[in-house]
């Protein structure tokens, strides 16, 4: 054997491969410095975004978050957005959500986010995401706990928690049953940020078991329980606010009315509204719904403080502020009387509200 | 005019500051659970006795209104029990949230119209 490794042509081919190694060694080595050069500065997070577009582009479907990504301000296309990552969901396209342009963020736009996030992980199909540079924005999503999620691997399951309550935090929590233990200990939380103690706010209690109620309920139709509700809370220590955002990837609103069986007092409810619509539109529905004149038509009887129109109550109690609800093809700004088509539409619901100094509660 | 001997029972302090959803399979501390735990064992002693239960909803964290309902309609519904035995037989206290009376007379009446 070592007769054979030393004659002229064996030593010729190991000189010259040993040579075209070493040169591409150096020029790795120098590519790799140019590299670490550039990434002077910037955060692992930002490092590995940089590294994905370079590697993984054409794998990824990119879709474009709105560069004002607040579900609340910008309904129609934060509400676009959304369409888009689900039609990529519904083939299992790997996707890359482009956050670069992004000015503003809300918690609202963040729990659809996170929830979206779970829904393909769990899904067992990829999901990534940057940065945004505007330095608020990319704050707030890293405080969310968005980054430290996108790489973790998430199971199917009935329950999840993502990020902690820190300072100026936002936690999410998402379940499928009525956790009023659950939301009784975030009220808890918030009138500890709000009032720097301990005390009941039983109009937040009603609206989050209300909701989450509505979503183990008819989130999916005949299949109660089937559907996660996601809750994030977000504490404004310097304002003394807390805003909490809640939302389910459900049928919505009005897809659930339209599929009341013939049993259901719902069944065939547009046609016992008809008269009293001028426009026809779910965004006028929504108000009817809201003040509790659709319940009373339909069902001839009083909605009993139930429901959406019963969380309308609650705002009108004082006992929260600035209340938002999006679902199918409505948007209300319930807070200002404000009420929209959205185009397209959100398949699930959404609802926004914050609690302040200003609200009602209890020692 | 003879007053009726009262038993109390308080949702705080009895069964869970915390009240939650309509049924037991739907999350903890429900009105059904409440119902068949507490309310209407305690009901039926008092109608039993002649004597008048005494509801405090107060010192919760709050209420939805299907724990409610489930808990109060729930006694026409599934103990069958008469409307105008149980009207006569309950009394509820809710200082915090005075509206929940009127919810709770409300939710009695529809199940009573229902049952018939």
């Amino acid at each position: 054997m070592k007769k054979l490794y030393l004659t002229r042509k064996f030593v010729s081919y190991n000189k010259n491969h040993a040579k075209s190694l070493h040169i591409r060694a150096l020029k790795h080595k120098a590519w790799k410095k140019g590299v670490n050069i550039s990434e002077l500065g910037h955060s692992p997070v930002e490092r590995r975004q940089t590294h994905h577009r370079g590697l993984n582009n054409h794998s990824y479907k990119r879709i474009i978050a709105p560069i004002n990504f607040s579900f609340i301000d910008n309904p129609n296309e934060v509400s676009s957005f959304i369409y888009k990552l689900k039609d990529a969901f519904n083939k299992r396209l790997k996707v890359f959500v482009w956050l670069d342009d992004v000015t503003k963020i809300d918690y609202g736009a963040i729990v659809v986010l996170l929830s979206i996030m779970i829904k393909y992980k769990s899904s067992n199909i990829d999901f990534d995401g940057g940065l945004p540079k505007n330095k608020g924005a990319r704050k707030l999503l890293i405080q969310s706990g968005f980054f430290a999620n996108l790489y973790k691997e998430f199971e199917m399951s009935d329950a999840y928690k993502i990020g902690e309550y820190d300072n100026e935090g936002i936690c999410t929590h998402a379940q499928k049953n009525v956790d009023s233990l659950l939301s009784s200990q975030l009220i808890t939380n918030a009138t500890k940020t709000i009032w720097g103690e301990t005390r009941r706010c039983q109009g937040v209690q009603r609206t989050l078991i209300e909701l989450m109620q509505n979503t183990n309920n008819h989130a999916s139709i005949g299949l109660p329980g089937e559907k996660h509700w996601w809750l994030s809370s977000y504490h404004n220590r310097k304002e003394k606010i807390v805003a909490f955002s809640f939302v389910d990837l459900g049928v919505g609103i009005f897809e659930n009315l339209n599929n009341k069986t013939e049993k259901s007092k719902w069944y065939n409810w547009r046609t016992r509204i008809a008269d009293r619509l001028k426009y026809g539109n779910n965004a006028e529905l929504l108000r009817l719904i809201l003040d509790g004149s659709l319940h009373r038509t339909v069902t001839e009887s009083d909605f009993r403080g139930k429901g959406l129109p019963g969380i309308a109550q609650v705002l009108s109690r004082n006992q929260i502020q600035n209340l938002h609800i999006i679902s199918n093809d409505a948007y209300a700004n319930v807070s200002e009387g404000r009420y929209i088509k959205l185009d397209p539409p959100f398949d699930g619901t959404f609802v926004y509200w914050e609690l302040t100094k200003e609200n009602e509660n209890k020692a | 005019m003879k007053t009726k001997p009262k038993i109390t029972l308080s949702v705080a302090d009895e069964f869970s500051r915390t009240p939650g959803p309509r049924y037991e399979v739907e999350g903890d501390f429900s009105g059904e659970s409440f119902r068949k735990s507490l309310l209407f064992p305690k009901l039926n002693k008092t109608i039993q006795d002649n004597s008048l239960l005494e509801i405090n909803l107060d010192g919760t964290a709050g209420y939805g209104t299907s724990f409610l309902e489930e808990a109060f309609g729930g006694l026409i519904r599934h103990n069958k029990l008469n409307r105008e035995t149980i009207k006569n037989s309950i009394q509820i206290i809710s200082d915090e949230e005075e509206y929940l009376i009127d919810d709770i007379e409300k939710y009695l009446d529809d199940a009573a119209r229902e049952a018939i």
